[in-house]
C-alpha cells in the first residue's frame, strides 16, 4: 500500500492544511532527521519527508494526494473511515468525500439518529455559552411555573412552550451539519 | 329655535359624544385591565415587534408556535376530566376566585396558569396591532407629524438592519445548505413582495439558471459570490450522493486578476473543501488545462477567433487564414496535441504531405495555393501561443477537478485574458456537452466578464450557456459593466431568470425598473399656518419595489435581490463551512521527532607531549 505523505510529515489527512504548516512539519522532521548530523541523521526517513513534502508543497498538490488516499481508501471498501487511519481503531465520525467517477454511497440508515450523534460536537462548535443561557433561562422558568401550579396542566403546557422556545431559538447556536 | 334652546342642543350633543368617547375608553380600559394577563403578552409581542422591527408575520408565526403549548394544555387537562368543556372552563374560574386575593404571588400564578392560552392569543393580537400600526403609518393615518412616514421607515429600517445582522453572526442560522436544499443567502431585512421570511433562502436551481450580481467595489460582492457558489456546490453534491442527480463543475473566471484573484482563489478552494469538494484547482497557477482535447472544427473555429482579423482588404486574408486552420487542425490523423506539434503544422510541405493521401485532392489544392502565407500565419500564431502561455497547453481536463478557479489577467493583458476567455469558455461548452464520462452539472460564474468581453460578449455567454443547460453567473461593477450598449445589458438582465442581486451601486434604476412599482398610499396633509390638520386627501399611487435610493445607500453586505417582480432586502452573511466537515486529526502512530539539540563538537584531544613522541618517534626525534 502507498504510503501516506500527509502521515510522513505527521499531517492530519485533511485538503486544506496552508502552505506554512506543511513546511514546519517538514522542517522539524528535516532537522532531526538530516544526513548532517552528528549522529547520521536518517537517511531514510529524510528521504521520505522531502518526497512528502514536494508532494503536498502546493494546495493543488495537497488536494491531488487527499484524493488519491480517498480513492485508494474506497477501492479497499473502507467505506467507514477516512483514508490512513487504520479501520476499526476508532469509531468514524466524518464522512467519507465523494470519488469521481464512482457510484454515490448509500444514504445514510436512519438520518435523525446521524443528527443526534452530530448534536454534542455542534453544541461545542457552536455558542455553546449562548445555549447554556437559554437552557438555564427555559429550566429557571420551567422550575418557577412548576412551583406555581404544581400538577395542574397549564404547568406541563407551559414547561413544554418553554421546551419549544428552547429548540425554536436555540437552533441557531449550533454549528451547522457536515457539509453544510 | 331660539338661540339659547340652539346653544343647550349643541352643548348636549357635544357633552353626549364626549360622554361616549369617555365611556368607550372606560370600557377598553376595563377590558384591559381584566385580561391582564393577555395585555402583558400582547404589549410585550409589540414592544418586541417595534424594537427588533421584526414584520408582523413574524409575530403571527411565534403565535402560531405557542399554539403547541395550548394543544398541550387542552390534551392534558381534557384527557381527565373527559371534556373538553370543562376543561376549557378551568382557568376562567381560577382567575375569578383569584381577582379578591390579587398579590404578587397570585398574579404570577394566574398568568402561568393562563398562559397557555393567552401567549398565542397575545402575540396574536400584537401582530394585528403592530400590522395597523405599519400600516396607519405608512399610509399617512398615524403619526404626530407629516414627517411621521419618513421617521418610522428609517428607524425601523436601521433596526431590521441589527437584527438581521444578529441573525447572520449566529454560527448556525446560515449555513450553506438549508432543508429542501436551499441556499441561506442572509438574515432578511425587509421583504416588498417576496413571502418574509428570517433567512432569506434560495433554490439551488436559481443558480442553475442565470443569475446577474451588480455591485460596486466594497460592497460585499465577492463574499456573496462565493457564497452562493458554495451553496450551489454543496446542494448539487448533496443531489450526487443521493443518486438524484450529477456531480457539480463550477467554473469561476475571475477576469480582473491580480494578486486580489489569488486571495479569493484561496478562500473559495477552502470553502469548498469544507463543503465536500476534492479538487479545486486554480489556474493558471497551480493547473493545467488542454485546449487541444476540443474537437477539431470547434478547435479550428477558436483558434481563429483568437487571432485578430480585420475587414475590408483584410477579410481576403482572414478567409486565408480560416482555409489553413481548418487544414492543419483537420488533417488526416487527427488534431495536434500540443501547440508545438500545431505549429508544426502550419508549414507547406506538412500540409502538403499530410492531404496527399490521393482521397483529398481538394484539400491538397488548398494546402498548396495558401503555401506562401504560412510562414506569416504560423509567426502569428507562434506570437499567440507564446502570449497564451503553457497554462493551456495541458496537460488536463476540465472535468478532472470538482471545481475550477480561472485568473484572467484582463485589467494587466487585455488581449491575452480575453483570448483565454474565448478558449476557456469553449472549453467549458465542450465539458458540458461532452458524452465521454459522466454527466456533470455546471455552474460558470463569471466575475467582472466587462473585463475580457471584448471578443465574446456576455449576451453571447449568456446565451451560449442557455442552449447548453449549464448556470450562467455573471457579476458587473455597475450596470454599464455589463455590456457594450443598452439593448445588450437589457437583454442580459432581463433574461435573469435565476434573480438578480443589487449591491451598493451609483446607478441602480435599470435594474430596479425590473421589479416593477407596487401601489401605495400617499396621504396629503393641509397645512393651516404653521401646522398640519387633520384634513387631507389620499390617493393610490405607484411605488418602485425596490426603492434606487435605498439601493444607493446599501451598506457592504447587504443586498437587494429582485425577482418576479418582487424584491427582499438581505445581510448576506459571510460563507463559513460547518466546522465538522473538516476531518480531525488521527491520531499519530509515532512520537513528532524532537527537534535536536545545538551541535557539540567533541573537544579535540590534547597535542600529545614531548614524552608522548618519545614514546612514537623514540628519544631525541622532538629536540
Amino acid at each position: 500500500m502507498r504510503h501516506s505523505p500527509f502521515a510522513t510529515l505527521g499531517l492530519p489527512e485533511r485538503p486544506d492544511l496552508d502552505d506554512e504548516t506543511v513546511r514546519a512539519a517538514w522542517l522539524q522532521i528535516a532537522a532531526a532527521t538530516h544526513p548532517d548530523r552528528p549522529d547520521g541523521g536518517d537517511l531514510t526517513r529524510y528521504t521520505q519527508a522531502s518526497a512528502a513534502y514536494g508532494e503536498l508543497r502546493t494546495p493543488w498538490g495537497r488536494s491531488e494526494a487527499y484524493a488519491d488516499l480517498v480513492e485508494a481508501a474506497r477501492r479497499q471498501g473502507r467505506f467507514d473511515d477516512h483514508p490512513g487511519r487504520d479501520p476499526g481503531t476508532e469509531p468514524s465520525t466524518e464522512p467519507l468525500p465523494t470519488v469521481p467517477g464512482a457510484a454515490p454511497p448509500p444514504a445514510p440508515p436512519s438520518q435523525p439518529l446521524l443528527n443526534l450523534a452530530w448534536l454534542p460536537s455542534r453544541i461545542a462548535r457552536g455558542r455553546p455559552g449562548r445555549l447554556l443561557i437559554r437552557a438555564a433561562i427555559a429550566a429557571g422558568l420551567s422550575l418557577v411555573v412548576l412551583a406555581l401550579v404544581p400538577g395542574q396542566p397549564a404547568a406541563l403546557a407551559d414547561v413544554g412552550g418553554l421546551v419549544v422556545w428552547f429548540v425554536l431559538t436555540g437552533r441557531k447556536d449550533l454549528a451547522p451539519p457536515p457539509e453544510r | 329655535m331660539s338661540v339659547w334652546a340652539w346653544i343647550r342642543l349643541t352643548a348636549c350633543l357635544w357633552l353626549l359624544r364626549k360622554a361616549i368617547k369617555v365611556f368607550t375608553w372606560l370600557l377598553v380600559a376595563v377590558a384591559v385591565l381584566a385580561a391582564w394577563p393577555l395585555t402583558l403578552v400582547t404589549l410585550g409581542g409589540y414592544l418586541a415587534a417595534w424594537s427588533r422591527g421584526w414584520p408582523p408575520a413574524r409575530l403571527g408565526r411565534a403565535a402560531a408556535w405557542a399554539l403547541s403549548a395550548t394543544g398541550i394544555w387542552l390534551l392534558v387537562s381534557a384527557v381527565p376530566l373527559r371534556s373538553w368543556h370543562a376543561s376549557a372552563l378551568g382557568p376562567g374560574r381560577e382567575w375569578e376566585h383569584g381577582w379578591p386575593h390579587l398579590t404578587a404571588l397570585t398574579a404570577a400564578r394566574t398568568f402561568v396558569l393562563f398562559a397557555p392560552v393567552t401567549i398565542p392569543a397575545g402575540l396574536a393580537l400584537a401582530a394585528l396591532a403592530w400590522a395597523w400600526r405599519n400600516y396607519s403609518i405608512t399610509t399617512g393615518l398615524g403619526g404626530i407629524t407629516a414627517s411621521a412616514p419618513i421617521t418610522f421607515d428609517s428607524r425601523q429600517w436601521r433596526r431590521q438592519v441589527r437584527t438581521a445582522q444578529g441573525l447572520t453572526d449566529a454560527p448556525g442560522a446560515v449555513p450553506l445548505l438549508a432543508r429542501g436544499g436551499k441556499m441561506p443567502v442572509g438574515g432578511t431585512i425587509r421583504a416588498i413582495g417576496h413571502r418574509w421570511h428570517p433567512v432569506f433562502t434560495l433554490p439551488a436551481s436559481a443558480c442553475a439558471r442565470h443569475m446577474v450580481i451588480v455591485g460596486s467595489t466594497g460592497s460585499g460582492k465577492t463574499n456573496l459570490m462565493i457564497r452562493l457558489w458554495a451553496g450551489w456546490f454543496t446542494a448539487t453534491s448533496g443531489r450526487a450522493r443521493a443518486g438524484r442527480g450529477n456531480r457539480p463543475l463550477l467554473v469561476v473566471l475571475d477576469c480582473k486578476g491580480g494578486r486580489d484573484a489569488r486571495r479569493k482563489a484561496d478562500r473559495t478552494r477552502r470553502l469548498l473543501y469544507g463543503a465536500g469538494a476534492r479538487r479545486v484547482a486554480v489556474w493558471p497557477d497551480e493547473a493545467r488545462l488542454s485546449l487541444w482535447d476540443l474537437p477539431a472544427q470547434d478547435l479550428a473555429v477558436l483558434l481563429y477567433q483568437m487571432i485578430d482579423t480585420g475587414t475590408g482588404n483584410a477579410a481576403y486574408y482572414a478567409d486565408i487564414l480560416q482555409a489553413v486552420l481548418i487544414l492543419a487542425v483537420t488533417a488526416p490523423g487527427g488534431p495536434p496535441a500540443n501547440a508545438s506539434a500545431f505549429l508544426d503544422r502550419l508549414d507547406a510541405r506538412w500540409l502538403q504531405h499530410a492531404w496527399s493521401d490521393g482521397r483529398h485532392p481538394a484539400q491538397l489544392a488548398r494546402a498548396q495555393a495558401a503555401a506562401k502565407h504560412l510562414p506569416d500565419i504560423q509567426l502569428r500564431f507562434a506570437t499567440l501561443l507564446d502570449r497564451l502561455g503553457p497554462a493551456l497547453d495541458g496537460p488536463g481536463q476540465l472535468t478532472d477537478a470538482d471545481a475550477w478557479y480561472f485568473i484572467l489577467e484582463g485589467t494587466r493583458e487585455p488581449s491575452v485574458a480575453q483570448a483565454q476567455a474565448m478558449a476557456l469558455t469553449e472549453l467549458a461548452a465542450h465539458a458540458a456537452t461532452s458524452t465521454c464520462g459522466a454527466p456533470r452539472d455546471m455552474l460558470l460564474a463569471a466575475d467582472d466578464y466587462s473585463a475580457v468581453s471584448g471578443r465574446v460578449p456576455l449576451s453571447n455567454l449568456y446565451e451560449r450557456g442557455r442552449s447548453l443547460g449549464i448556470g450562467v453567473q455573471v457579476s458587473a461593477q455597475s450596470w454599464q459593466g455589463l455590456g457594450a450598449t443598452e439593448d445588450e445589458r437589457y437583454r442580459i438582465a432581463a433574461t435573469a431568470d435565476g434573480g438578480i442581486f443589487v449591491l451598493r451601486t451609483p446607478y441602480p434604476e435599470p435594474l430596479t425598473q425590473l421589479a416593477g412599482t407596487r401601489r401605495v398610499l400617499e396621504t396629503a396633509h393641509k397645512l393651516i399656518g404653521n401646522s398640519w390638520r387633520n384634513e387631507g386627501t389620499t390617493r393610490q399611487q405607484r411605488a418602485s419595489t425596490a426603492d434606487p435610493d435605498l439601493i444607493r445607500r446599501l451598506d457592504v453586505g447587504q443586498a437587494c435581490y429582485i425577482h418576479r417582480g418582487a424584491a427582499t432586502f438581505v445581510q448576506v452573511a459571510r460563507p463559513k463551512a460547518s466546522p465538522l466537515t473538516l476531518l480531525p486529526p488521527p491520531a499519530l502512530t509515532e512520537p513528532v521527532p524532537r527537534i535536536p539539540d545545538p551541535r557539540h563538537e567533541p573537544a579535540p584531544e590534547a597535542w600529545p607531549t614531548s614524552r608522548d613522541l618519545d614514546d612514537i618517534f623514540g628519544s631525541g626525534a622532538t629536540q
